[in-house]
């Protein structure tokens, strides 16, 4: 779907903002680009709706050159959503929201009806918001309002630059949890902008960690953690690296494989944990549910208990592994 | 009563027809003014070549700190070796056309800079063409800085017009002048009370104006 092939950007005045950088991305997946500031994941996003033109290589999309295709065009069918949200202060709600359809020339009815949907979509009361202006909305619903204007126009991509940087950490932690939710339901090829390790191992089904410009590597969350390709991801991770792979570490991990005894239909209702909840959420559903052993479920069928006490076993190895490849 | 009554049968009809003439004095002005400050201030604030930029701002402002009856008095002078007409309405709408540019030119100027970069950028990102950005976004966002610009020019306008008499241009300035010449009172105030009082509702019309045209979401306090 967006394929990077040897591409490069050098700024005026010799600065190489990415080198040599190939790279695809999988059409539905959520790929993050992660680095700190100056690493050139920002430039890497903006070359693809073409706010930024490579100066060497080339960008597929859909197989297509983007420097081969209308700019205007090419942005209309990319969502763009950016951390400052950027919502513009003279427009309405609802407004803001139908900026791309408006500029697609639908009809007024349709316009409407989808301002109205995309507001329920990211968790706005349509008959409460459409009419407000940005000034009279917290952080949090501005950036909501944001997201639905990136989904309006129902873009294959979507661009997410540090969307909800701005946040404080428990409306971010809430938001992110939605656009999960959200984009488990839409299926988007979202390109998604962040420093914040954590944030990326949240959101990304692969990492693209880059630095200098270029890429240090490219791995699912897990697998990022867990096998470092280098010694500035290495580095990158840190001291981190113990709390990362509670995150990413799934009990899938440490189940004792098929042999546990099926779960008895008395506790089905009752809490029980996911195989691919990660070590943090299990502990915390223990924590929740105050029992000793859960069951746990893999795709809603029982496959076994698990203890509290293996819990924390696991945990222990996982610092112990931390501690000594650090 | 009897008093206002003399005043207004001796000088009402007068008062009324220079009232008029200075009004399409200012009223011309300042729609051939704003016609040219506003397309050159956005213009100018899309111009990469800051040495421009500051050229054309420097020049203007140095109009602005001529003395207006200086600014006059050259522009005859101009018109008379240009062999044009230095008498009558021509020389004094360019006079105080150059009179009511900057504070126009610079408010748009500033007006358009002001505008958050990262909204232009979402603008551009969302796939809005050049012309869409300006009329969509820059300009309704920076409305109120451009109106408050209007208004001063306009406020300016009304008073430098009362030296228009000085080329035959008519106006309130020859009921002022007229009063100076002959020591009388009441040629002074017929004179300037009209003058003052269009500056006010020139200026009141124009607040009108910018609170009718600023976006809802801009305006203070909500709604």
């Amino acid at each position: 779907m967006i394929r990077f092939e040897n591409v490069g950007k050098r700024f005026p005045g010799g600065v190489d903002a990415v080198v040599d950088l190939t790279l695809a991305v999988v059409p539905g997946e959520t790929l993050v680009l992660l680095g700190t500031s100056g690493s050139g994941k920002t430039t890497t996003m903006k070359m693809v709706n073409r706010l930024i033109e490579p100066t060497s290589g080339r960008i597929l999309v859909d197989g297509t050159d983007v420097m081969r295709l209308d700019p205007i065009a090419l942005r209309r069918k990319i969502g763009y959503a950016i951390q400052h949200i950027g919502l513009f202060p003279h427009m309405t709600v609802a407004e803001n929201v139908t900026v791309v359809p408006r500029l697609l020339g639908w009809t007024g009815e349709r316009i409407a009806s989808r301002a109205d949907e995309m507001l329920s979509l990211v968790g706005l009361e349509p008959g409460a918001f459409r009419d407000r202006y940005p000034t009279q909305l917290s952080g949090g619903q501005q950036q909501r309002v944001g997201v639905a204007r990136a989904l309006a126009a129902d873009p294959p991509i979507v661009l997410m630059d540090e969307p909800f940087g701005a946040l404080d950490p428990i409306t971010r932690d809430q938001l992110q949890n939605e656009f999960l939710d959200l984009e488990s339901e839409i299926q988007k090829t979202v390109v998604f902008v962040t420093h914040d390790v954590f944030e990326a191992v949240k959101m990304g089904d692969r990492i693209a960690l880059l630095d200098g410009g270029r890429l240090q590597q490219l791995a699912a969350p897990a697998e990022l953690v867990e096998n470092p390709a280098n010694e500035f991801v290495d580095q990158f991770l840190g001291e981190q690296r113990f709390q990362l792979a509670l995150v990413t570490r799934t009990l899938e991990s440490i189940l004792p494989g098929d042999e546990g005894e099926p779960v008895d239909g008395t506790t089905d209702s009752g809490p029980c944990l996911r195989a691919r909840d990660s070590l943090i959420t299990a502990l915390d559903r223990f924590k929740q549910s105050r029992r000793d052993v859960l069951p746990v479920v893999r795709r809603g069928r029982p496959v076994g208990r698990l203890a509290k006490r293996q819990l924390l076993q696991a945990i222990t190895q996982v610092l112990d592994e931390s501690g000594g490849s650090a | 009563m009897n008093v206002l009554g003399a005043f207004f049968d001796k000088l009402g009809l007068e008062i009324l027809q220079r009232t008029h003439e200075h009004l399409f004095l200012t009223f011309f002005a300042m729609l051939i003014a704003t016609a040219i400050a506003l397309p050159l201030g956005v213009a100018l604030a899309r111009c990469r070549a800051a040495a421009l930029v500051s050229v054309v701002m420097g020049v203007a402002a140095v109009v602005q700190t001529v003395p207006s009856l200086a600014l006059i008095a050259f522009i005859v002078l101009l018109f008379a070796l240009a062999h044009l007409p230095t008498i009558g309405v021509v020389p004094a709408l360019v006079a105080l056309v150059l009179y009511a540019l900057l504070p126009i030119l610079r408010n748009t100027y500033t007006g358009i800079r002001q505008v958050d970069p990262a909204v232009i950028e979402v603008a551009t990102g969302l796939g809005m063409k050049p012309h869409q950005i300006l009329f969509r976004v820059e300009l309704p966002l920076s409305l109120p800085v451009i109106m408050a610009g209007i208004r001063i020019s306009a406020v300016w306008t009304i008073g430098v017009a009362t030296l228009c008499t000085l080329i035959g241009a008519g106006g309130l300035g020859d009921l002022i002048m007229r009063g100076l010449r002959t020591i009388q009172m009441d040629y002074l105030i017929a004179g300037t009370v009209p003058a003052a009082l269009l500056a006010v509702a020139f200026d009141g019309i124009l607040a009108r104006l910018e609170r009718w045209l600023t976006p809802e979401g801009l305006r203070t306090g909500g709604r």
